[in-house]
Order: C-alpha cells, then sequence, then structure tokens
C-alpha cells in the first residue's frame, strides 16, 4: 500500500485534534482518611458484627447541605476505614446494628482522622461453648441484657461456614437457617431457659474444619444480629 | 479513485449557496399544536390515546426493576413477561435471584402528570368548542388519569411534591420549581380528592379503556384501601428515620378507618353496574374465559392491545412450554405455596408413604374450579398437547415421602435429567414440560400459569409479540375484594361475607360462614382471586407482612416420578429446583427516592428511611 502525504497529514490533524482535547485535571486527589472501631463501651474490646450488617455513613456537609451520603461498611470484627476520602466537614453516623443508637457526630475529616463509637450492645452472647461428640456439634450460649427495653427478638441460630467469614449471610444453610429458632418475644417475656438456648447440628462433614458462632435477631429496623466470637470446629474424619 | 478537488470545492460551495435560500419556517408536521387539538373531540381524543398509552398500568409487559434504565411501564419491545412481581415474591419463582425487585427502578413521571394538568389548563380556553357535557368529561378524566400517576408515586414512596399547575421555566425560578416534597397523608388525600371530581363529573358509560364515573370509583377503592392499610399497619411495622417522623413517610392509625370508609363507599358505587363473569355452567371454562372475553360485564377498565399497533404482547409464548408454542420459552411457575392457599395437597397414605397414581393427573381431581383454571397442573391439555411434567424416575421406591426427600440428593436412588430425550429403558427419565436439571425453560415447580392464557391459538400462531388479549387493570371481582377488606378492618363482616361468597361462588369454592370471616381469610382470598395480577407484591407490601413473609424463604413444589417397577406415579412435595433465597428488608416498604431526583432538588429530603 502506497502512503499518501495527504493521508499522513490527515492523520497527524487527528491526532492533534485528538490531544487538544485533553484537560489537565488539577483537582486534588482525595487524600483525607477516616477510620476507628465499634466499641463496647464495658468491656472496652470492639463489638463483633457481620458483612453487610453495619455501616458507617458520611455526610459531606461542607460540599452541600444534602449532600449524596457514601457508606463505609464495617468489618466483622468492628474496625472501619476509608482512605480515599476529600478533606471536609462530615457528619457520620452508624447505619444498622444491633446496639443502642447514638446519636451523629460532626467531624473534621482530615489526614489520618479516627473516630470510635462507644456503643452498648442489646444483648451479650456470654459462655458461648461447643461441644463435638464425632460429627455431632452442640453449641450453648447465654443472653444477657445490659439494659431492657430493646426492639423484641426474632430468632436466634447458629452460623456454620467453611472460612472465619461467617454471619448472617455467610453460612452453610443445611447446617445454620434450617437450626433457626423464632422466638418473637420481648425480652421481658424471655424465660431463662430461651436466655440459654442450645443447638444440636448433626452430620457435620467428616475431615472438615468448620467455623461457627451464634446470633440473636432483633426485629429491629434492619432486622440486625448480636453475634457471639467466631470458634473454629476440626471434626475428625 | 482520484478526485478532484476542484470539482469537490464548487460543488459544496453550490451545496450551501441552494440551501441558503430555504427559508425555515415550516410547521412541524409531527406535532399538534393547541388549535389543532382542541378544536374538537378527535383533537381531544389523539392527546388522551397518548396519556393512557403512558399511563403507569402494570400489564403484562410490566417489568418492576425497569429495563436498561427506562421506566418498567410500558416498554418498547418488551417480550421477556416473566420478570414479573409475582415471580420476586413467592407467588411464582423466576428468573429472579431472589426478591430483587425492593428498589423500584427510580419512578418519576412529572412530565407525564405535566401534561395531564396542561391539558386541564388550557381546556378552558377552547370551551367553545365543545358542548358542556364533553367539557365535564374530558375534565373528569384528566382528574382520574392525574390520581392513576399519583397513586402509582404515593405507592412507591409514600409523599411525594404535589404538582398542580403547568410549572414555567425560565418565567420561575429554580427556587420556585423545586416544589416540597408533600406528607404521604397529603399525597393520598389529595388522590382521593381528585378522585372524587373525576365522579362527579363523569359519564356513567365509556369505552372499555376509557375511564368513566365507575372506572373511578374503582381506582379509588383500590387507592383508599391502600392508604386504609398503610395507616393501620404502616404504624406498627416501620423504619424509623427522619421521613418519618416529618410525615413524608407513614399516616396516623386513627386516620385508617376513615380511608377504609371511603373504599367502601367507593365500591359501593359500582353495585348493579359491573358482575362477575358467569357465562358458561363450566366453572373451571368460565373462569379461565372471564379473562379472554372482551364482553366480560366484570371488566371495568381494560387496555387492548394490537399486531397493527406493535402493541401485541407475548404472555402466550413466555408462560407455557415451548413444547407448546411457535417460540420463547418460560421461565416463571407457580410455587406450591401460592396453590396451596386453596387448601393443602396431600399426596401420602396414611402412613407416610407416597400414593400410587396411574396417571399424574389423577393427583389433582376433586380441586377449585378456580385454582384448576388458574394455574396448569401435570396431567392438564393445552393446544392438544399434555403436561406431561414429570422430575424423573425411581427404578423403585420404598419407604415414606418425608424420608426419601430429607436424603442428601447423593442418597436417593433416582434418576433425573436435563434432557426429555434421555431413556431408561425406554421411558423417558422427564417429560416435555419438565422437571429438566438443566436451565429454568421447564418448570421448577411442577407448575404453570393457566390465567390469561388464550388456548384456542393454534400452537404455530404462538409466537413473540402475537399476543392480543386484553390486560382487566380493574375488575368487579377486585372491587367487591377491595370492600371486603375494608368491611373486615372496620368491623362490617357481615358485609364483608356477601362480598367474598359472590366470589367463591363463581370460583367454584364452597360458601364462608360468618364465624370463619377473619382478616387472613379476607387476605387469602385475594391473593388467590388476583394471582399473577401484579397485585400480590403490593399487598404484602401495605399489610406490612412482607418482611415476615419474605424472611430468607424459600419456596416449594411438586414433583411427579414414575416408579419403574410399579408403574405408577409418586408425588413429592420438595424444594423448587433452583433453590432459591427471597428475603425483604423493611426499608423495602418504601423505595428511595430517585438518586437524580434528589440531586437536582433538595427539598426532595430527608429520603425514606435506610437508604
Amino acid at each position: 500500500m502506497k502512503l499518501h502525504l495527504s493521508t499522513m497529514l490527515l492523520g497527524a490533524g487527528i491526532l492533534l485534534a485528538g490531544v487538544a482535547c485533553v484537560k489537565k485535571d488539577n483537582y486534588d486527589a482525595p487524600d483525607a482518611s477516616l477510620e476507628g472501631n465499634l466499641v463496647d463501651q464495658q468491656s472496652k474490646s470492639n463489638i463483633q458484627t457481620a458483612t453487610g450488617n453495619v455501616t458507617i455513613r458520611l455526610e459531606q456537609l461542607s460540599w452541600s447541605a444534602t449532600p449524596a451520603p457514601q457508606d463505609i461498611p464495617v468489618k466483622m470484627d468492628g474496625t472501619f476505614k476509608n482512605s480515599k476520602l476529600f478533606k471536609g466537614h462530615y457528619r457520620v453516623s452508624i447505619k444498622g446494628g444491633a446496639f443502642w443508637a447514638v446519636p451523629p457526630v460532626e467531624l473534621d475529616v482530615d489526614k489520618n482522622t479516627k473516630y470510635d463509637f462507644n456503643l452498648t450492645p442489646y444483648l451479650y452472647l456470654n459462655s458461648f461453648t461447643t461441644k463435638l461428640d464425632s460429627n455431632q456439634l452442640t453449641l450453648r450460649f447465654t443472653m444477657q441484657a445490659p439494659i431492657a427495653g430493646m426492639p423484641s427478638i426474632a430468632e436466634i441460630q447458629p452460623y456454620v461456614n467453611t472460612t472465619s467469614l461467617v454471619g448472617p449471610g455467610a453460612s452453610i444453610r443445611d447446617y445454620s437457617d434450617v437450626y433457626k429458632v423464632a422466638v418473637n418475644k420481648e425480652w421481658g417475656d424471655m424465660s431463662p431457659a430461651d436466655r440459654s438456648p442450645e443447638f444440636v447440628i448433626p452430620n457435620l462433614v467428616k475431615g472438615r474444619t468448620f467455623y461457627v458462632r451464634v446470633g440473636v435477631r432483633f426485629n429491629n429496623d434492619d432486622k440486625s444480629s448480636n453475634l457471639s466470637e467466631i470458634i473454629k470446629i476440626e471434626v475428625p474424619k | 479513485m482520484k478526485i478532484n478537488n476542484s470539482i469537490f470545492v464548487v460543488l459544496i460551495a453550490m451545496l450551501v449557496a441552494v440551501s441558503a435560500c430555504q427559508k425555515l419556517d415550516i410547521k412541524p408536521v409531527n406535532l399538534l399544536t393547541d388549535d389543532q387539538i382542541f378544536s374538537s373531540e378527535s383533537g381531544v381524543n389523539v392527546y388522551m390515546a397518548q396519556v393512557y398509552r403512558k399511563l403507569p398500568i402494570e400489564d403484562f409487559s410490566y417489568r418492576p426493576t425497569g429495563r436498561d434504565g427506562q421506566p418498567g411501564f410500558n416498554l418498547h419491545h418488551e417480550w421477556e413477561h416473566f420478570w414479573h412481581s409475582g415471580a420476586a415474591c413467592g407467588e411464582m419463582v423466576g428468573p429472579w435471584g431472589g426478591m430483587d425487585i425492593g428498589g423500584g427502578f427510580g419512578y418519576w413521571p412529572y412530565a407525564d402528570i405535566r401534561a395531564v394538568n396542561y391539558f386541564m389548563e388550557t381546556l378552558p380556553k377552547y370551551a367553545v368548542n365543545f358542548a358542556p357535557d364533553k367539557i365535564d368529561q374530558f375534565t373528569g378524566e384528566a382528574y382520574f388519569l392525574r390520581a392513576y400517576y399519583y397513586f402509582a408515586l404515593a405507592k412507591r414512596y409514600g409523599g411525594v411534591p404535589i404538582v398542580e399547575v403547568v410549572q414555567k421555566y425560565p418565567e420561575q425560578t429554580i427556587a420556585e420549581l423545586q416544589v416540597h416534597r408533600n406528607t404521604e397523608e397529603e399525597t393520598w388525600n389529595f388522590i382521593g380528592k381528585d378522585l372524587d371530581k373525576a365522579i362527579a363529573l363523569l359519564p356513567a358509560t365509556s369505552a372499555p379503556e376509557r375511564a368513566n364515573k365507575y372506572v373511578a370509583a374503582a381506582l379509588k377503592s383500590r387507592a383508599m384501601l391502600y392508604a386504609g392499610s398503610i395507616a393501620r399497619y404502616g404504624s406498627q411495622n416501620f423504619v424509623n428515620g427522619d421521613a418519618r417522623t416529618q410525615g413524608y413517610v407513614g399516616i396516623a392509625p386513627e386516620k385508617a378507618t376513615s380511608y377504609f370508609n371511603q373504599c367502601i363507599e367507593a365500591a359501593k358505587l359500582l353495585e348493579g353496574h359491573y358482575n362477575l363473569y358467569t357465562s358458561n355452567s363450566d366453572k373451571v371454562m368460565n373462569y379461565v374465559d372471564a379473562f379472554l372475553d372482551e364482553k366480560s360485564p366484570e371488566n371495568i377498565l381494560v387496555r387492548n392491545y394490537s399486531i397493527p399497533s406493535r402493541t401485541a404482547h407475548s404472555w402466550d409464548a413466555t408462560f407455557s412450554p415451548r413444547w407448546m408454542t411457535a417460540n420463547a420459552l418460560s421461565r416463571a411457575y407457580p410455587t406450591l405455596e401460592f396453590v396451596e392457599r386453596f387448601g393443602m395437597l396431600n399426596f401420602n397414605n396414611p402412613d407416610g408413604t407416597p400414593k400410587r397414581y396411574n396417571q399424574p393427573g389423577d393427583a389433582f381431581q376433586g380441586m377449585e374450579a378456580r385454582l384448576r383454571a388458574t394455574v396448569y397442573f401435570p396431567g392438564d391439555i393445552l393446544r392438544t398437547r399434555t403436561f406431561d411434567v414429570q422430575r424423573g424416575i425411581y427404578p423403585t421406591f420404598s419407604g415414606t415421602a418425608a424420608a426419601e426427600v430429607n436424603k442428601p440428593a447423593a442418597a436417593r436412588s433416582y434418576l433425573l435429567s436435563g434432557d426429555p430425550n434421555t431413556m431408561y429403558n425406554g421411558k423417558a427419565i422427564i417429560g416435555q414440560t419438565g422437571i429438566s436439571t438443566a436451565g429454568d425453560e421447564r418448570t421448577r415447580t411442577g407448575f404453570y400459569v393457566r390465567k390469561y392464557i388464550d388456548y384456542r391459538r393454534p400452537q404455530a400462531d404462538v409466537d413473540l409479540f402475537t399476543s392480543t388479549t386484553h390486560w382487566i387493570e380493574f375488575r368487579y371481582a377486585e372491587i367487591l375484594l377491595n370492600r371486603a377488606e375494608a368491611d373486615i378492618e372496620t368491623g362490617e363482616t357481615a358485609d364483608a361475607l356477601v362480598c367474598l361468597n359472590k366470589i367463591r361462588d363463581r370460583a367454584g369454592a364452597t360458601p364462608l360462614t360468618l364465624a370463619e370471616m377473619t382478616i387472613e381469610v379476607v387476605r387469602n382470598e385475594r391473593s388467590k382471586e388476583l394471582a399473577f395480577e401484579n397485585h400480590y407484591w403490593w399487598d404484602l407490601r401495605r399489610w406490612r407482612i412482607a418482611d415476615v413473609v419474605l424472611n430468607n424463604a424459600r419456596f416449594q413444589g411438586i414433583m411427579p416420578y414414575y416408579v419403574f417397577d410399579e408403574q405408577k406415579y409418586i408425588m413429592l412435595k420438595e424444594p423448587e429446583t433452583f433453590g432459591r433465597n427471597y428475603n425483604f428488608e423493611k426499608k423495602f416498604y418504601y423505595e428511595p427516592m430517585p438518586g437524580g431526583e434528589l440531586g437536582k432538588n433538595p427539598n426532595l429530603y430527608p429520603n425514606n428511611p435506610n437508604y
């Protein structure tokens, strides 16, 4: 093929025209960050949660009086972090979660801003124990309410998964949801036996490792749960 | 080819010179001006036709999440009717991955509302062109149409901005155009008020596709029933938030009774003017034809479709198996939970072992006529072909149904297949109509939808965009059910019983007694009668029970198996083959205000709770 001068000029022209469109973005990249913990104010340890259960909502008031909110998911260990925020004045609130509500706070978010929420969960799931007989797992725990008057309790259930990411929305149905117990009672109406439930999960696959925890789900706005810590179970062959 | 540059330049110069002679002062031929529209009744009919066509009627082609960023109403060239609202909430199981429709599609029809407001403002200027009764009729229709749009908004968002005038830009400032959100109570009251005006102005009769006095009353009974149950149940089960404390969602519970009374009053207006369809003494065929016969006295408002106008739909081709159509596929199937609203099915002997049947159809005898007319069961026939639904073959079967179903799949001795041509000793393992291990183009539950299926059409004709069965937007059975529900909510049990027994008599069900009348019975009757008509989703929402009914719910089907050594069929109740999970979050009792609109109008804040 023979390359004509005119074709080459035309090509060069298009190239130049295209380059002329590029504008340098002189807006600073977001470099502010906000991180923190959801702390149980009694034990001073982080509140256990589950994937997608609780989010931190940010509203950049220095941008607009009615800003589009942005959410940071809280991790299972009760920590949260967003390191790509624009510097500014924010309203920070907690969305969801099974603990007594706290009012939103207003913060100036800049580099390495830290903020911890001190919270009181609706229920503590105490003395969570597991017992393994061959491949049958028995779970026991006791509920304790630091403050009475929380939303009614909808259901309690075990969560079993093959990874340590276990909780509502991340469990094996046949070992978890099928053992769900519908409670639908106020805390005050629950008997001592109701408050110390036991789950028996038979027929776990032999030779596998499972991660288990238990949860109490409330009939609150987002039907969130108080959750126990996670225990690793190795089922012998 | 070599182009002579000079010729090229001359040609362009001539083109520019000639086009400069053209004066751009031609009246647009694709637009109708006010003078043309408001000069005669036919002009107004043209205007009205386009407003009716855009009306948010949840008909065959309604798609509850929209499509490709477009609203879910009146989509062009939409054929996948199995993206049905009932298939996301347990009436059926379908292509949805679960309860996927809670967020809606950001419906915001203020351009269409503007068209109605424009009509109301402009018509009086041309009043000399019409007789006074025509002016009343058109104005009444406009009130009905506006109420219909606001009804579609209120049931999604709660309170929305009420715009009753044609907004003018740039004459009005941006601040004036950013109309503030009204409370939910104001919005429902506005709908009621518009419909009262429509009822007062409209004549008693109209073309089947257009509003008359009773059509407006029908919408009022529906809307006021919604408002009443939102007031009553929305104050018991709700999500807290700024929008709620400020009244943009939620209505005070003491207002419920007044809404229910308005519902009853509106429903009673229709008495004597419409009747349930009872043309055929065969109750099954009568109920089937009630949805196909355009002369039905039950129809209050319909929408028609035709092939020449390119509005024909595809219900026939997308709700029956390909085995019985000329093209396309089905993907949504009624659940056992829906079927058992008509009474629990039992396919077992007293000792728990499955009964043996000579033919699958033998298992489904003696059921309510309405159920047989709403759902196709194994053994039924459509277009000369049989619903040969069969999940698989057991070479031999022993033990109880419960024990068999609880076994892990690997421990069961059945044969399954993805292909109806796979044989076991000369016997097909599954039927042409399912139940397959591959895909969802054959039933996942053992059932198919029968309502609105036109059995009279030959198979070769049943292609996409060839169904012209009308959609019945309001039918008298719904009005009786609206009235019965409002009755039971206000303690008028005897009247509720009369309404329900009319419906049950036509349905071929036994009459109820006064002692049996509870709110659950009335709701169940509604869910049965109005199945697959896009009511159930809204009913679950306004009763505020969706988060309980759809609490990580899974649904079941009937699996017919052939027991080879006995040459008999057994029926097992099992989870539908996809085992999907349906979960409704409480925030879905209201949809979020559309993000784009929130960006344009800060007065729409606060957004609905938990969004």
